[in-house]
């Protein structure tokens, strides 16, 4: 009997569930089966009847048959109760989420941060100097003699007759030398001046990151090597590249160095100006005169040294063409980056 | 500067090698060459047309419908020059010609209503000159049909080098023409002057003397006599138009060719107008004026290396030549001056008058003492053979101290130290030779090398390792594929400043970079702003002496654009003098980094589920702290407020270490605001960086989090508005137990029922023991003492009792 009624309840349990559609219909099951007079508590009810030889068989398959269906029913309820609170809230969840502001670096300074760390990676230091300069440091003790035609390669502001803002950021080269004894590796970014007009293409104002390297057995291969190494991971690594005799007065040999136009692939185009190259930056091996001026001997020691401009890489980089941009600091440019 | 082929091969057989080779091995070498332009190439579709006919447009005053014969057709051509007539022999485009000038391709094309089948040019559509007044007309000589590169020898290449200051020898055709040599390994030709003069004796004619022998070291003149001034012959011109030169008259003609052949700079006197036909080499001894062969007349300092005749100033040496003595179409008879000048004291000159020449260029660079001769007796023989002169006998050559050539020890294992690898002896031996330098073998190592005048920039052994690098090739040089890294301490002097950017752009500030270089006006906000010797205009005379002026013209440029809601930092230099002096140490400046934050308009917009945020001066106060919080700098540094105004603050407040001020800010006064053209309030905070930098950072090490309950008190006073609430703050901090661990302030109000200048200050008090709980009785007690000895100190009144 009690057998029987266990399989009817299960099954008219089971009939009940699947037509459950609300809260409301959930409390009523509840009621029929689950409460204190429900059907599952009448058979335990029930139970005690029994005949003493039944009741661990059945006892057994009635504790079976409650713990089935009260968790078929709380599985039930949960997936009911949760749809339906949503139907009741009315969430919407396609409104804009809250706006949050976080500010950024300005493009200048992030491009420079990734040529930073790329000669961090290659075992260099990072050295700052002031940019309102001596003569001295900036063309003196740089192998810039006066009176010569070389002080043209860059336009300058004088303050005074002795003082000036710094055209290059060169001069941190001698500021360290005069600091510390070979092995000298370092770079040195900042901002350097000319007195140039001002155009979408030159600013009177910009900034560089120059590098040197003063040890024993320091090699024009090494420079290249180095260099090289720069160039294929700040421009990748199927880049072509060349190294091409030029002149400054603090090194000797000299170079600058080109890679194939992104633009055109060295086919020749506007920006290239369809030479199909680009030059990216200034090189050499460290000028024995400058030595001289840092009293490190030239017999012992030979060093390379390289500089390029900031602002050149972030405009073929970012596509942009008018250098101006940079320094209008139009927040709509801003937060581009 | 501009090089023409054929004019070099006149130097260096260049058979079999290719324009394009000519051209990477230039550039490869340090001779950079900035563009080619392949005449045969370029003209290659122009032939000489014969203009048959001509008619009037009838539908246009200005045009002329042209039948011009190409050598097979009559064409009907529409031509708009004024000067087309009939019988002319013309430069003409066919169809399908690509105009060198403006990258256009000719079609057949209709002309207001006639046809057109080709154009007839002008001389600056072929970039033969600017000139744009007329069609180009042939000599009528020519063959219709022809090609013009035929026809105008129009079949050259032209280079143009970028040569660098170091390299005063590339500036001629016979200086590239050497370096080519060297590339290609063949040899340089200078060809032999055969000199005809008559049997007069030059020092009967004339006579030098060089007083300033410092600057002047070599003075040679040659004379001519008895020459016809005309117009140089046509070979003559096309060499000069070709390299981008005018021609004028046969004598001027002759010393440009000269100097472009040889890179001597040269210039003729009309000697006749030299008094006493005599030259003297002096400076200035006092300011005098001088008008130049440009008619213009010039302010010479003193100790300016000038030309004289026996009474006068007739030239500013290696500049320019005087109008007084110039050749005119009357000169007869020519002293041609060939000169070695103290490249700096030209270099002075030049760059006082602002004045550069062709002469002076090179001048200033370092020319050959010892090209002087061959250049006088090249120029001397042209102008015999092209102005029918006479060439007296003899030179006048005044050279006080010969120079000769260096003598430079090079040792083959330096070059192979200095470059990575090794270059053959024998290979390097040969390039040195072909650039003109004399070698002899000191022993297995070692060369002792000769290097001629022309060559002043080789004067170590280093500069002569570039030039063996240059010509063998910076590609031969091998690219290595490790380095060593040595493993000493590395620094970065810029690791706070990025620091500094993360904390700034984490609490949404952008990064601004202005120009230091500002206007008077601009920087004159504060401080002892530095000026410039040579501005390049009134708005960037000075170097700003703060942040504030660069930012406060940014929020200006900004508001302009539309954008009005501003957050922006910058980290840069900011100068000041420390005395009214000229600088002339760094001790009369001082240089710092400053840290500067903006903001104005809107921190936060309206949105649907936020509210407007304004910046304010409480906005300015807690980005600033949170900032110093995000840098470890909160509670190092104290307070100060300032409720009245400075030069640029309504309002401000101050951070200080030790009684030292690292940083203001607050509300910019409205004056301020009015003369950067800003019409809403901008909030501003400045740091000295470079002072901030050496604050130590606090270091409070590891805080377990609080395991007992807090026991949270609030309590309101109604006070006299001018109570302080950090007055209170900190009394009620003093007279607490050590149970009290923090204070706030969570309302503020003032309204009438409080009453005529009072205000309300609401507190909640956090108690709590890291040890232990607390007991109620015990906070009650602290509570209950502090609300009483607030009444009495503050004359206060507990509300909501």
């Amino acid at each position: 009997m009690l057998d029987k009624n266990i399989t009817e309840i299960k099954e008219s349990f089971y009939t009940d569930i699947k037509s459950v559609s609300s809260i409301k219909d959930i409390e009523e099951i509840r009621l029929k089966y689950f409460s204190r007079n429900g059907l599952v508590s009448q058979l335990f009810e029930d139970l005690k009847d029994v005949v003493k030889e039944e009741k661990p068989i059945l006892g057994k398959k009635l504790n079976l048959l409650r713990n089935e269906v009260s968790s078929y029913f709380e599985e039930v309820k949960e997936r009911i109760s949760s749809t339906q609170s949503n139907k009741e809230n009315e969430i919407d969840l396609t409104l804009p989420g809250k706006n949050y502001i976080v500010g950024s670096k300005h493009i200048l300074t992030q491009t420079l941060d990734e040529i930073k760390s790329i000669f961090k990676g290659l075992g260099f230091s990072v050295a700052n100097g002031p940019e309102l300069e001596s003569d001295y440091y900036n063309f003196e003790s740089l192998n810039f003699p006066a009176d010569h035609p070389a002080r043209d390669m860059q336009d300058t502001f004088f303050v005074s007759k002795d003082f000036l803002l710094r055209t290059h950021t060169t001069p941190v080269q001698i500021r360290l030398m005069e600091k510390q004894a070979p092995p000298v590796r370092a770079i040195m970014p900042g901002r350097v001046y000319r007195n140039e007009a001002v155009s979408a293409r030159s600013y009177c104002m910009f900034h560089q990151v120059d590098g040197i390297y003063v040890d024993t057995d320091v090699t024009f291969a090494e420079l290249k090597g180095t260099l090289v190494s720069f160039a294929k991971q700040f421009y990748g690594s199927d880049l072509k590249y060349r190294f091409r005799p030029s002149f400054f007065p603090f090194t000797e040999p000299s170079a600058e160095m080109d890679i194939t136009c992104y633009l055109c692939h060295g086919k020749g185009c506007k920006i290239c100006k369809n030479s199909g190259w680009l030059e990216i930056l200034g090189c050499g091996m460290v000028d024995p005169n400058v030595f001289k001026f840092v009293n490190y001997d030239s017999e012992k020691y030979t060093g390379y040294a390289f500089g390029m401009g900031i602002e050149r890489i972030a405009l073929l980089k970012y596509g942009i063409t008018d250098i101006r941009i940079f320094f209008d600091n139009d927040l709509r440019f801003l937060k581009q980056f | 500067m501009k090089i023409a082929l054929s004019w070099i091969k006149e130097f260096v057989d260049l058979n079999g090698i290719s324009t394009d080779e000519i051209v990477s091995q230039l550039t490869m070498s340090g001779l950079e060459v900035e563009d080619v332009v392949d005449q045969s190439n370029l003209y290659k579709n122009f032939i000489v047309g014969f203009v048959k006919e001509t008619q009037k447009h009838p539908n246009a005053d200005k045009l002329t419908i042209c039948k011009v014969f190409d050598g097979k057709d009559d064409l009907q051509v529409i031509c708009g020059a004024s000067n087309v007539s009939a019988g002319q022999k013309i430069v003409f485009a066919p169809i399908g010609t690509e105009i060198p000038n403006g990258n256009f391709v000719i079609k057949k094309a209709k002309i207001r209503g006639v046809e057109s089948n080709g154009m007839i040019c002008a001389e600056d559509e072929l970039l033969l000159s600017d000139d744009h007044s007329g069609i180009m007309v042939l000599d009528e000589k020519l063959e219709a049909g022809k090609s013009i590169t035929e026809a105008l020898n129009l079949n050259d290449v032209i280079l143009e080098i970028a040569i660098t200051p170091n390299r005063p020898d590339a500036l001629s055709h016979i200086g590239v023409a050497r370096d080519l040599a060297a590339l290609f390994d063949r040899d340089l030709i200078i060809p032999e002057i055969k000199l005809s003069e008559s049997s007069e004796d030059v020092n009967k004619l004339a006579s030098v003397i060089i007083e300033d022998e410092v600057n002047c070291p070599r003075y040679i003149a040659k004379v001519v006599k008895d020459v016809k001034i005309k117009e140089s012959p046509k070979w003559l011109k096309d060499r000069l138009e070709k390299i981008g030169l005018r021609p004028r008259n046969n004598i001027v003609d002759i010393t440009n060719l000269v100097l472009h052949e040889c890179g001597q700079p040269l210039h003729a006197f009309d000697l006749d107008k030299l008094s006493d036909h005599k030259i003297v080499v002096k400076s200035t001894k006092s300011e005098t004026s001088f008008t130049s062969l440009d008619s213009k007349e010039r302010k010479l300092p003193l100790n300016t290396l000038m030309i004289c005749d026996a009474s006068r100033e007739v030239a500013i040496a290696g500049v320019m030549g005087g109008e007084n003595s110039e050749i005119t179409e009357t000169t007869k008879n020519i002293l041609i001056e060939s000169a070695y000048f103290h490249p700096s004291s030209i270099r002075k000159t030049s760059k006082t008058l602002g004045l550069s020449t062709d002469a002076s260029y090179r001048f200033e660079r370092g020319t050959d003492p010892n090209i002087t001769k061959y250049a006088a007796e090249r120029c001397a023989q042209l102008v015999a053979d092209l102005a029918d002169g006479k060439i007296a006998n003899g030179i006048i050559d005044v050279y006080p101290k010969v120079i000769n050539p260096k003598e430079i020890e090079l040792r083959f294992s330096r070059t192979t130290k200095i470059l990575g690898y090794d270059v053959a002896s024998e290979k390097i031996k040969n390039i040195l030779s072909r650039l003109g330098l004399a070698i002899k073998v000191l022993d297995e190592d070692k060369l002792l090398v000769s290097v001629p005048t022309f060559r002043p920039d080789i004067e170590r052994e280093i500069d002569l390792i570039e030039e063996i690098a240059r010509i063998n090739g910076y590609d031969n040089i091998p690219t290595v594929s490790k380095i060593n890294i040595t493993l000493e301490k590395k620094t970065d002097e810029t690791e706070v400043d990025e620091k500094i950017r993360q904390a700034a752009t984490s609490l949404g500030f952008f990064e601004m970079i202005n120009n230091p270089l500002q206007s008077e006006k601009e920087v004159k906000i504060s401080g002892s702003p530095v000026k410039l010797a040579n501005p390049l205009s009134a708005d960037m005379e000075y170097l700003r002496s703060t942040l504030i002026s660069g930012a406060l013209i940014t929020v200006s440029k900004n508001l302009r654009q539309g954008v009005k809601d501003i957050k922006l930092f910058e980290i840069g230099d900011v100068f000041n003098k420390t005395n009214e002096g000229e600088i002339k140490s760094f001790d009369d400046f001082t240089e710092d980094q400053n840290l500067l934050f903006i903001i104005s308009g809107k921190e936060q917009d309206k949105g649907w589920n936020t509210e407007v945020i304004d910046s304010d001066f409480y906005l300015l106060k807690g980005l600033v702290d949170s900032f110093l919080a995000k840098v470890s700098l909160d509670n190092v540094l104290n307070d100060s407020y300032y409720a009245a105004a400075n030069e640029i603050y309504a309002y401000y407040l101050t951070k200080n270490s030790n009684g030292v001020e690292l940083g203001k800010g607050g509300k910019i006064k409205s004056d301020v605001l009015k003369q950067f053209d800003i019409n809403q309030d901008v909030y501003c905070f400045e740091f000295n960086f470079t002072h901030l930098k050496n604050v130590k950072a606090k270091n409070n090490g590891y805080v377990d989090p609080l395991k007992y309950p807090k026991i949270i008190r609030d309590f309101a006073f109604v006070l006299d508005k001018s109570v302080k609430y950090l007055d209170v703050k900190e009394f009620i901090k003093k007279k607490s137990s050590n149970l009290l661990k923090e204070v706030s302030v969570f309302d503020i109000f003032e309204n009438e029922t409080l009453g005529e200048n009072k205000k309300s200050i609401a507190f909640t008090l956090e108690f709590y023991d890291k040890d232990r709980t607390l007991t109620e009785d015990e906070v009650e007690k602290d509570f209950n003492n502090l609300i009483s000895l607030i009444t009495k100190e503050f004359n206060a009144q507990l509300r909501g009792k």
